[in-house]
């Protein structure tokens, strides 16, 4: 026994001393960033493979947020999906609604009346400031700038809380329905969102003087994440990721839906492909959606907000109490859903992050056969190795921010 | 049964046009493999009408699309097979055509009239428009028509979701209302009889229920009474609704005026879930929808089968489902009278194999076979009877003969007689009948009896003096009653609603039924007992299924050895309930309510 141990000794002597006199050598490491990060957005788990500081190889892995989005969909109506998408992209939530009630509605065939679409532009584009805001904000503070983080969240708050005064909710916001809206603007709504553009304005205004200047900003974000254009156009790359290659595709501007040929606003487009140009376009689309939101809600027409139409829109209340007629109408729509004819539809609108597509099919029933969402994010995150493989492990951190990867989207 | 209650599909239609092909023995038995349409004969072409393009057949147009369909052919019915829809309500394929709805007017080249579809006869070359601009403002016209003096019920009307007004309305109409005034109003609840209620103000006066009870049931007990806007359907004055029949006008009733008075306001129509099954009332075997909530039955509907109840069933049957929901066992019990105590599964199967062993073989040791049982429960049981327990012979159960009737229902209430007779034959086992176990377990001559269900054909109370001699008595059943109260181990069975199976009617027709939802607690159906018995026999008896049951043994049984056991089964079309469960909520999987409400503590 005592042999034994003097010889075990001996060898952990020997191991000592060799790993001592080994030359300096960098061993490869793997790291886990996520699921739980702060600087994962959502619950995402990075595996980098490290060479000293640089990056070997990166995997993001997604999954944690699965929720069975699309399969969920199959067991509810066309409308009762709305909660759903709420939970999609979760910093836009109207986007993803109205989104996908365009697509139902481009399936069932039906117009939806000028006041409910110029409602709609408008209640994007207000989330589409709410996105940006929060990841323009989420990229200072990560990068060490805490005070442009929290002009930024000023400025989503005000948002919220006009968001809320129209939909009802905060975050889940569950906007529209089937051939329209659920509500119309609330009274003095269109004054207190020109008071909080002008706010936001102002706010802006602070975290460009913070950041866009900011040497250590820039010098952590110029030449950072560059993908190249033929890279982000194979990926699938939408929306300012890869307008920021200097691609000017836009939704908005390539198909235009509801009343967006008539707004008068650019598309910015960057040409790095770097991490600074994509931080760039979001700040300048922040003003592109503050002069469409001014414009809508000037320009915005008296009328209904919902198709007059029973067999797509539930009737008026007092129908439904004091008729067979309105009733009927209540029960099948509420109990068996909008009949949308059976048929197969693919459509997209200019979603915060890029082109939100809709592939949904119905088998002529009040429920979706299929719903498949192609989530812009989905697209940008596969690309991520690509921006970082090579770099340093601190260029993951303003590349992950700047592709604003939404969990709740990407794994649906 | 009577001859004459089938199809009339022509019922008191205008007579076929002369010299329209109709005439030809062939056109009218219409086309089948078995009676190809004669080539070398084709009937006359009338005088001055273009020759049939399809002779034997009658050629039409049915928006667009040409239609070849049998002289005589509804074309409600017909017009379907090119995928066009024409609505009605007061047609019905088993009934006399009364065309008084007017839902289905279509549009026809050779009339300058909407003509009502039901009613009209295809002649060669027929265009037909089902959804032409007139039509379509016709239905609309007769939705609202309809519509205008039917009450504000949906929320308190069991017919929401099942209601074709709903399904029109929704489909043809969809325009608000335009009544100034009030509406008309009328009985909301006018009870007709045992079984049905009506609320007149909800009738729209297709007069199904009144050509039901005259034509099919031959009991007329309905009628239409006044005229003009005061018009109802009603009994006759002092009479009531008394027919055993009388469950299916509400079937029938295509709005929410009949209701049957045992389902009213139980469940909502939505929240249901179907499965094919076959009545236990009787030995006809009439076809069944069970729709189920959770592990319970709200109700039978007649399911179609063209051989054996048409589109009916007797209202005795219609409320057998309560044995399904009512008194049942759900654990296994050892012991009799005070010493009775609930056990576990294993347990109970271990003292039954125990003391089973130590009779096998015995002339005191006798088998009681209920004929409630399906043909796999008997297989399994009996070739355990057989084989484990030595018996050369079993003793008939089941139900007492009762009342038959002039249609359906018969004077036999045991669903698998025949079945019963086949399998113990099969199994060279001899059928005694009960009376013989009776005396011998009075004489002494039987002292341990396994029973495959409790039902007995005398009074239960006197089968149970019987039993109570019994030294050792083991008892397979699904409801309590006085004969459970004898048993020494009660062993939880299960209902045909909770496993597949077959039954074989009076008419030797077999039958297959589906599994509407699993067992309750720890009750498994009589084939699963036997089996677990047989294993604690050392027997090396694998089956898992009523399927596996009829693979091992269904083939010793002559008239069983070539049913297509898979084949028969019933189209699984299986309604579900609108509002699928989330996971999770309650252990169930998403969206399958029909796999009941688990029985565990906290819920």
């Amino acid at each position: 026994m005592a042999h034994a141990d003097e010889r075990q000794t001996e060898d952990v002597a020997q191991d000592e001393e060799s790993e001592l006199e080994a030359h300096l050598q960098t061993k490869r490491m793997m790291i886990n960033l996520g699921p739980s990060h702060p600087a994962m957005h959502g619950t995402v788990r990075m595996k980098v493979e490290l060479e000293g500081e640089t990056i070997i190889h990166a995997d993001p892995e997604i999954g944690f947020l699965h929720r069975g989005f699309q399969k969920s969909c199959e067991n509810v109506t066309w409308n009762q999906c709305l909660p759903y998408t709420d939970r999609l992209n979760y910093v836009s939530a109207i986007m993803n609604n109205l989104g996908f009630l365009k697509a139902v509605e481009k399936l069932v065939g039906v117009e939806i009346p000028e006041r409910a679409q110029y409602i709609r532009v408008a209640a994007s584009e207000l989330h589409r400031m709410h996105d940006h805001l929060t990841c323009v904000g989420a990229i200072g503070l990560e990068l060490g700038g805490f005070s442009a983080f929290l002009y930024a969240i000023e400025g989503r708050e005000q948002i919220m809380d006009r968001v809320s005064e129209l939909t009802g909710a905060r975050l889940t916001t569950s906007f529209g329905r089937v051939g329209g809206l659920n509500r119309d603007l609330p009274e003095g709504w269109i004054d207190r969102v020109g008071k909080t553009l002008d706010k936001i304005h102002e706010l802006l205004g602070e975290v460009d003087g913070l950041l866009t200047n900011n040497r250590i900003f820039v010098d952590r974000m110029r030449g950072t994440g560059v993908i190249t254009a033929q890279d982000a156009l194979d990926f699938g790359f939408t929306g300012p990721c890869l307008r920021a290659n200097g691609i000017g595709y836009d939704v908005r501007k390539a198909r235009p839906y509801w009343v967006y040929d008539r707004m008068d606003f650019d598309v910015p487009v960057g040409q790095n492909g770097d991490n600074y140009d994509r931080y760039l376009m979001r700040m300048e689309e922040l003003k592109q959606s503050e002069k469409i939101v001014r414009q809508s809600l000037r320009e915005i027409p008296p009328g209904p907000i919902i198709v007059d139409d029973w067999r797509i829109a539930l009737p008026p209340k007092a129908e439904v109490y004091g008729t067979i007629e309105g009733v009927i109408s209540h029960f099948k729509l509420v109990m068996e859903g909008v009949p949308v004819p059976p048929g197969e539809v693919y459509d997209c609108t200019e979603a915060a992050n890029g082109e939100l597509g809709w592939y949904l099919v119905s088998d002529g029933s009040g429920r979706p056969y299929k719903v498949h969402v192609r989530a812009p994010g989905f697209a940008i995150l596969s690309g991520v190795h690509r921006m970082i493989e090579g770099k340093m492990l601190a260029d993951l951190i303003p590349t992950f921010d700047t592709i604003n990867m939404i969990g709740g989207e990407v794994e649906q | 049964m009577s001859e004459s209650d089938g199809k009339k599909p022509t019922g008191d239609a205008q007579p076929p046009r002369p010299g329209a092909p109709t005439t030809h023995p062939a056109a009218e038995a219409g086309p089948s493999p078995g009676n190809p349409p004669p080539a070398a004969k084709p009937p006359p072409p009338p005088p001055g009408k273009p020759a049939p393009k399809h002779p034997g057949f009658v050629t039409v147009t049915v928006d667009g699309k040409e239609l070849v369909a049998k002289p005589g052919a509804n074309m409600v019915d017909a017009v379907k097979k090119v995928g066009s829809e024409i609505p009605y309500y007061c047609y019905h394929p088993r009934l006399s055509i009364a065309a008084n709805c007017r839902m289905c007017l279509v549009e026809v080249n050779n009339s300058p009239k909407l003509v009502p579809a039901c009613q009209t006869s295809m002649t060669e070359g027929m265009v037909i428009q089902t959804r032409s601009a007139r039509v379509q403002e016709s239905q609309r016209a007769v939705m609202e028509f309809l519509l205008l003096s039917h009450p504000v019920d949906c929320s308190i009307c069991d017919q929401a979701g099942e209601c074709k007004l709903q399904d029109y309305y929704q489909r043809y109409d969809f325009r608000p209302s335009r009544l100034e005034g009030e509406k008309l109003m009328k009985s909301k609840r006018k009870v007709l009889g045992p079984t049905v209620v009506l609320d007149q103000e909800r009738c729209i006066l297709c007069t199904r229920c009144v050509r039901f009870m005259t034509e099919v049931a031959k009991e007329p007990q309905l009628g239409v009474f006044g005229r003009g806007s005061a018009e109802l359907i009603d009994t006759f004055p002092g009479k009531e609704l008394t027919s055993n029949y009388s469950g299916n006008t509400v079937d029938i009733c295509p709005v929410g005026a009949l209701l049957n008075r045992d389902f009213r306001f139980r469940a909502r129509s939505w929240f249901l879930s179907a499965a094919p099954s076959v009545c236990t009332g009787c030995s006809r075997g009439c076809n069944t929808f069970v729709d189920f909530m959770g592990q319970d039955t709200y109700r039978y509907r007649p399911r179609e089968n063209e051989a054996i109840n048409k589109s009916w069933m007797c209202d005795q049957g219609r409320l057998s489902y309560k044995s399904l929901n009512q008194n049942r066992l759900a654990v296994a019990m050892l012991g009799r009278g005070e010493d009775r105590r609930e056990a576990a599964v294993p347990e109970a199967l271990k003292s039954v194999a125990e003391q089973f062993k130590a009779l096998a073989g015995t002339e005191g040791l006798a088998v009681l076979a209920s004929p409630l049982a399906s043909n796999e429960d008997l297989l399994a049981a009996l070739a355990f009877a057989r084989d484990a327990l030595g018996v050369r012979s079993v003793y008939a159960g089941g139900r007492a003969d009762g009342a038959g009737d002039h249609y359906l229902m018969t004077p036999d209430k045991n669903p698998n007689r025949r079945g019963l007779e086949w399998v113990a034959r099969g199994l060279e086992l001899s059928l005694k009948p009960f009376a013989e176990l009776t005396e011998r377990i009075a004489g002494g001559t039987v002292k341990a009896l396994y029973a495959i269900g409790g039902e007995v054909p005398t009074d239960p109370a006197v089968a149970a003096e019987a039993f109570g001699r019994l030294e050792y008595f083991v008892l397979q059943a699904s409801n309590e009653s006085p004969v459970t109260q004898q048993a020494h181990v009660l062993l939880p069975a299960a209902v045909h609603v909770e496993d597949e199976g077959t039954f074989t009617n009076l008419d030797g027709i077999t039958q297959r039924f589906r599994r509407a939802y699993p067992p309750r607690a720890d009750s498994k159906a009589h084939w699963a007992w036997a089996v677990h018995l047989a294993q604690e026999f050392g027997f090396p008896w694998i089956q898992t299924s009523a399927r596996d049951v009829f693979r091992e043994w269904g083939p010793r049984v002559v008239e069983l050895a070539s049913f297509d056991w898979d084949g028969a089964a019933p189209p699984l079309k299986v309604t579900r309930g609108l509002n699928p469960i989330a996971t999770g909520a309650d252990g169930r999987p998403p969206g399958y309510r029909e796999l009941g409400v688990p029985r565990v503590r906290g819920i």
